[in-house]
């Protein structure tokens, strides 16, 4: 009987502190898509109107005729989604070395790896400007202002990450389904190709997803690296564009930034089982 | 019989080109060699490089040693540190408790079929997928001192006078901390929810026999078990935090005054604000030397490979 009412009183406390929380977590992207909703007359009432009364749509629209919105959203789109498919290109290869061979150096190159990961991008982004530049000047299309250099960025900053949790993945794969391959006369391409490959399905899905989410919120490489506004992708652009609203057309800065973050969320939230459960499996094991 | 010979010369020619290219590790490992060589190994010798020498963004300059002493002794650097050192520390205890205790009622909550237990850690993993740049921004419209600024709109409701969060120095690093546990928290969440679900359940168990109470099972159980996990959340935490930078620069760009400037806004200012590529390189180079310490104790503190 006292354990069953020590059992409610910490379900009381737990609800309590779930709504705080849930307030803490969602309230910041319910005020913003308040703001986005409101007219222009709406936005001085402030909280007091929390769900607007005359809701709207035309900031939205306002905000896709600005001419270069629409090119933000594929330019981000298109760095996310090349980035994505550059970094598997480029950690597939490695994950299976480091998973299948036994070499010298393993442990080390593998805890090198995770040590990069640490290095601040932005000490990175100084001698890599510099670089492109260099690189720009011998041909205009892999230097400063291209989406090559914004890209091969992008890929070298998801590598690491990208390996450790393919090696995870193709770690799971059972050695014996190799083996049987090979006997049955596969060379290691073939086996990488037709083993190991189909069945990493979810772990180069979740990392490519992964790359994609990352390459999408992206800011300071491309802040860096390009200067024209047709090539920038969403996240440099809306924070343009956040330099050029004053305090009468906050709606239209909660809309575009309400743009920009729902198709993170959303590609999150279709995939969140995947991303979350090959994330946990490498992460802590002790 | 030809049919034979051909599958013996190919199967011959495979296995040369297997011995040749596929049997080795390292065409494997190529396109990784390459890709860290030249995005990370050349860049840390070049900032390397650069930090003793006078160059400017636009022009090389000589080898000297001078840049180091006035990037060390510039007066600005201890407001710097002093804001990072703020912003690192209270991103490190908030996100780290307010994980924990996340990750310990989620657990309960399905332990019991408790409602809303999915909805609250789903919200707080979306909140971790917002950009950088528009967390920075969502958290400018509320702390925004403008009549509809929704913090200090609220606060108006219930007769409290508004507060300061952005124009005050005193009060600003603190909001950009709370920002930053907003964005952060579910990645603790993620970590401590893993690390409580691998504890061995016959602890607890001997525990309840023994007649520990659940306030004893969380000291003399979880919180022991989580040490390590606790330990190497919070090195995670401390570098993810001090290489912020799309999230300061949208919420208050570093100010007011400096208020908020942590290192890699200040490097990225002295760079390519004010051109000073040499004291930008010893910045980023004291970058460098803190996040490759932390690195090696995560190294140390992480669970080895070979157990499992």
């Amino acid at each position: 009987m006292n354990a069953k009412l020590a059992g409610r009183l910490g379900d009381a406390a737990s609800y309590f502190f779930m709504i705080a929380m849930f307030v803490f977590f969602a309230g910041p992207l319910a005020w913003m898509l308040s703001l986005a909703l409101r007219d222009k007359r709406e936005i001085f009432l402030g909280m007091s109107r929390f769900i607007p009364k005359y809701p709207t749509i035309d900031n939205f629209i306002s905000v896709f005729e600005n001419s270069f919105f629409p090119t933000y959203l594929w330019n981000g789109l298109k760095l996310a989604c090349l980035s994505g498919i550059g970094v598997l290109i480029v950690a597939l290869p490695a994950a299976y070395a480091f998973s299948r061979f036994n070499f010298r150096g393993k442990g080390v190159s593998m805890m090198a790896l995770l040590a990069v990961q640490m290095i601040s991008p932005l000490v990175l982004m100084v001698p890599l400007y510099r670089y492109f530049k260099w690189l720009g000047a011998l041909n205009d299309n892999f230097g400063l202002d291209t989406h090559f250099g914004v890209i091969m960025v992008y890929i070298a900053l998801s590598v690491p990450f990208a390996s450790w949790l393919l090696k995870g993945s193709i770690d799971a794969i059972p050695r014996s389904l190799d083996e049987a391959a090979m006997i049955d006369g596969c060379n290691r391409f073939a086996v990488f190709w037709r083993i190991i490959l189909p069945l990493s399905g979810p772990g180069v899905a979740s990392v490519f997803i992964i790359t994609v989410i990352a390459g999408w919120s992206q800011f300071l490489v491309p802040f860096v690296l390009l200067s024209k506004t047709d090539l920038l992708p969403i996240a440099v652009g809306i924070f343009q564009f956040q330099g050029m609203q004053n305090a009468s057309s906050t709606q239209l800065l909660a809309a575009a930034c309400l743009i920009s973050v729902v198709p993170a969320i959303v590609a999150f939230l279709l995939l969140q089982r995947l991303i979350l459960g090959s994330l946990t499996a490498g992460a802590v094991k002790g | 019989m030809t049919a034979t010979t051909m599958e013996g010369s190919r199967s011959l020619r495979e296995t040369w080109f297997q011995r040749r290219f596929a049997g080795a590790p390292l065409p494997w490992l190529l396109p990784v060699i390459v890709v860290i060589g030249l995005f990370y190994l050349y860049p840390v010798l070049e900032v390397i490089r650069l930090s003793f020498t006078d160059s400017t963004l636009n022009k090389d300059g000589n080898y000297t040693l001078f840049s180091i002493v006035t990037a060390l002794s510039s007066p600005q650097l201890p407001g710097v540190l002093l804001a990072s050192v703020e912003f690192v520390g209270g991103s490190i205890v908030g996100q780290q408790l307010l994980g924990l205790a996340l990750a310990l009622v989620v657990i309960r909550g399905e332990r019991r079929k408790l409602f809303g237990t999915t909805v609250l850690r789903t919200t707080a993993l979306v909140a971790w997928v917002v950009p950088g740049i528009a967390g920075g921004i969502i958290w400018q419209m509320l702390f925004s001192e403008a009549p509809f600024g929704g913090l200090n709109s609220m606060l108006r409701l219930i007769h409290i006078a508004p507060v300061a969060w952005l124009s005050d120095p005193n009060i600003a690093p603190w909001s950009t901390v709370l920002s930053n546990i907003w964005r952060g928290t579910a990645f603790s969440m993620v970590v401590m929810y893993a690390a409580l679900k691998a504890i061995d359940p016959v602890l607890y168990e001997a525990a309840e026999v023994d007649g520990a109470s659940g306030s004893q099972q969380l000291r003399f159980i979880t919180l022991p078990q989580l040490r390590m996990a606790i330990l190497v959340n919070m090195i995670l935490i401390t570098v993810q935090t001090m290489n912020t930078f799309d999230a300061i620069i949208s919420l208050t760009g570093g100010g007011p005054g400096r208020a908020t400037e942590v290192i890699a806004l200040y490097a990225y200012y002295t760079v390519f604000r004010n051109y000073d590529l040499s004291s930008g390189s010893v910045i980023s180079v004291l970058m460098l030397v803190i996040s490759m310490g932390l690195a090696l104790a995560y190294a140390v503190f992480l669970p080895r490979e070979t157990e499992s």
